[in-house]
């Protein structure tokens, strides 16, 4: 069954603007660990924040689980939000906070404002988190400032703060794209291996086309808004890797 | 022979063309700086400034000062009564600095495009308000409060709070503009309303610099403390007004040794204050 529908789905910065994705429809499955390959340009992050509404498309339709995310009013868009993990390029952690206060923050979905406001968080959450930060090997740096930490050690804290949002998706935007290439292939392990385990779906943008071999079962290739490329990994041949990339726009 | 001249090849290259401002705005580049020279020694000549006058200056404040305000009448000011408008101008600058400081944070917040929680409406309502505050001087707002409620400290207060609002408002407005919003970004994914955006994805990244801004806010508005009473709204001001008007001018030159003293103290406590809040993480 399919968890994630996308259909015709077109984007662009502005009214007037070129149009970033020009009519994109695909499925991801329960299971899928899903990768967006294409050269830079060609609407990966755009479609990524399509999905869950940091950008507004402008025509087409997405239904997570059934709903119909473009319908959504502002409130009932917040409360689809929280169970859409979302993982960063550039980690975008609060720098300031501590790591711990940055993984809480994944509840903030689900916890009142004045409550969040004044950082009173439930012990059930305290307790996750601490669990999490230990799942992804942080449990020495809990009370370190975010900015403290290497570019792997904070995109495990980027991972562990999505993942206490329970998602019932993970939206990745090139989590890896910032790191070097032996941190990448275990940051890329760890989230396969913690998606496998709280069987989450995962959609990932990627442009290291071998990782997104390595790790993935479904790929895309997107070229200049057009889907060139759509099945699993292992029918992604030579030929259709010189197909998306052979124009590169930018 | 360089190496580059290898490169262009043994024949005579073409002469390429090439200038840093093309033709239309080339044209208005120049235009516009010969409008402003044109403008300055218009107005110079039209001012007439006599520059002889403007030399001798000095030499006529020396005289002014040595024969009509010295020695300054230092027991006018250890006086209880005028002791207390000091007090009391400290107190308006510290409420009015504070209540416009807690009033900007909300309108900077909604005054910045990038995190107004509504871009429609809040958005130009804070932006007006802010340029309101700003383009009407504190002394106009003391007059008009002083006006409405009559002499004392409250017109100070409201005076000085106005003053505040219109001063660190578009700071802080302009501060918030210009944060990274990344964070902002990842909040607002994990479903977070726009108090939280704001709380979590905004005030870690400038809360350092708006402390700063705020302190900078209590030094003007202690200095604008100290002439608003000259409209009768509060603080050491009145006295100023009452001994100019009376030619007490040892008294008056006593009393502007107290300002300059005190405005010299504000100004290391806060330069003080602000050195320490930028090295805070």
């Amino acid at each position: 069954m399919a968890i994630l529908e996308v259909r015709d789905l077109k984007a662009s910065y502005s009214s007037s603007g070129p149009e970033i994705l020009k009519g994109i429809s695909f499925e991801v499955e329960n299971d899928d660990f899903f990768a967006i390959i294409g050269p830079s340009g060609a609407g990966k992050s755009t479609l990524i924040r399509c999905i869950n509404r940091l950008l507004e498309p402008s025509s087409g339709s997405i239904k997570l689980n059934g709903v119909d995310v473009l319908k959504l009013n502002n409130k009932e868009l917040r409360h689809l939000r929280r169970h859409i993990g979302m993982i960063f390029q550039e980690f975008n952690l609060i720098n300031r906070m501590s790591v711990m206060d940055n993984v809480l923050s994944g509840r903030l979905g689900y916890v009142g404002t004045l409550r969040s406001v004044l950082r009173i968080f439930s012990d059930k959450d305290i307790q996750n988190a601490l669990m999490l930060l230990e799942r992804v090997g942080l449990q020495d740096h809990v009370d370190k400032r975010a900015d403290e930490l290497s570019g792997g050690q904070r995109q495990r804290v980027g991972i562990a703060r999505a993942l206490m949002q329970e998602p019932t998706l993970l939206l990745l935007d090139e989590p890896t794209s910032a790191l070097d290439p032996k941190i990448s292939r275990e940051v890329m392990e760890l989230i396969k291996d913690i998606a496998t385990e709280l069987k989450v779906p995962v959609l990932c943008n990627i442009h290291d086309v071998q990782l997104a071999k390595e790790t993935c079962n479904k790929i895309i290739g997107l070229q200049d808004g057009y889907k060139m490329f759509d099945g699993p990994t292992e029918t992604l041949a030579q030929a259709n890797l010189e197909e998306i990339y052979s124009m590169e726009v930018l | 022979m360089s190496q580059l001249h290898q490169m262009s090849g043994k024949s005579d290259a073409t002469k390429r063309e090439w200038s840093r401002f093309k033709y239309p705005q080339s044209l208005y580049k120049y235009g516009i700086t010969l409008g402003v020279v044109l403008f300055i020694i218009y107005s110079l000549h039209y001012l007439n400034v006599d520059l002889s006058r403007l030399f001798g200056i000095f030499g006529r404040l020396g005289d002014l000062l040595a024969n009509r305000y010295y020695p300054p009448d230092i027991e006018y000011i250890k006086d209880a009564d005028y002791i207390g408008s000091i007090i009391e101008t400290i107190q308006m600058a510290y409420l009015g600095a504070l209540f416009g400081i807690l009033i900007s944070i909300f309108l900077g917040w909604f005054a910045a495009y990038n995190v107004s929680p509504s871009r429609r409406y809040l958005y130009p309502v804070a932006r007006v308000v802010t340029m309101l505050f700003r383009s009407v001087h504190e002394m106009i707002w003391a007059i008009l409060f002083v006006t409405i409620l009559g002499f004392g400290m409250l017109p100070g207060v409201l005076a000085l709070t106005m003053f505040s609002v219109g001063f660190a408002g578009k700071l802080f407005a302009e501060e918030i503009e210009a944060i990274h919003m990344g964070e902002v970004e990842a909040i607002r994914a994990m479903g977070g309303n726009h108090l939280q955006v704001f709380v979590y994805g905004v005030v870690p990244q400038v809360r350092v610099a708006l402390t700063g801004i705020a302190i900078y806010t209590w030094d003007v508005a202690f200095r604008a403390a100290t002439v608003v009473g000259f409209v009768g709204a509060g603080g050491m001001g009145w006295y100023l007004k009452r001994n100019v008007m009376q030619i007490e001018t040892h008294r008056t030159a006593a009393i502007l040794l107290s300002i300059l003293i005190l405005v010299i103290i504000s100004e290391f406590i806060s330069a003080w204050a602000r050195n320490y809040v930028s090295k805070a993480k």
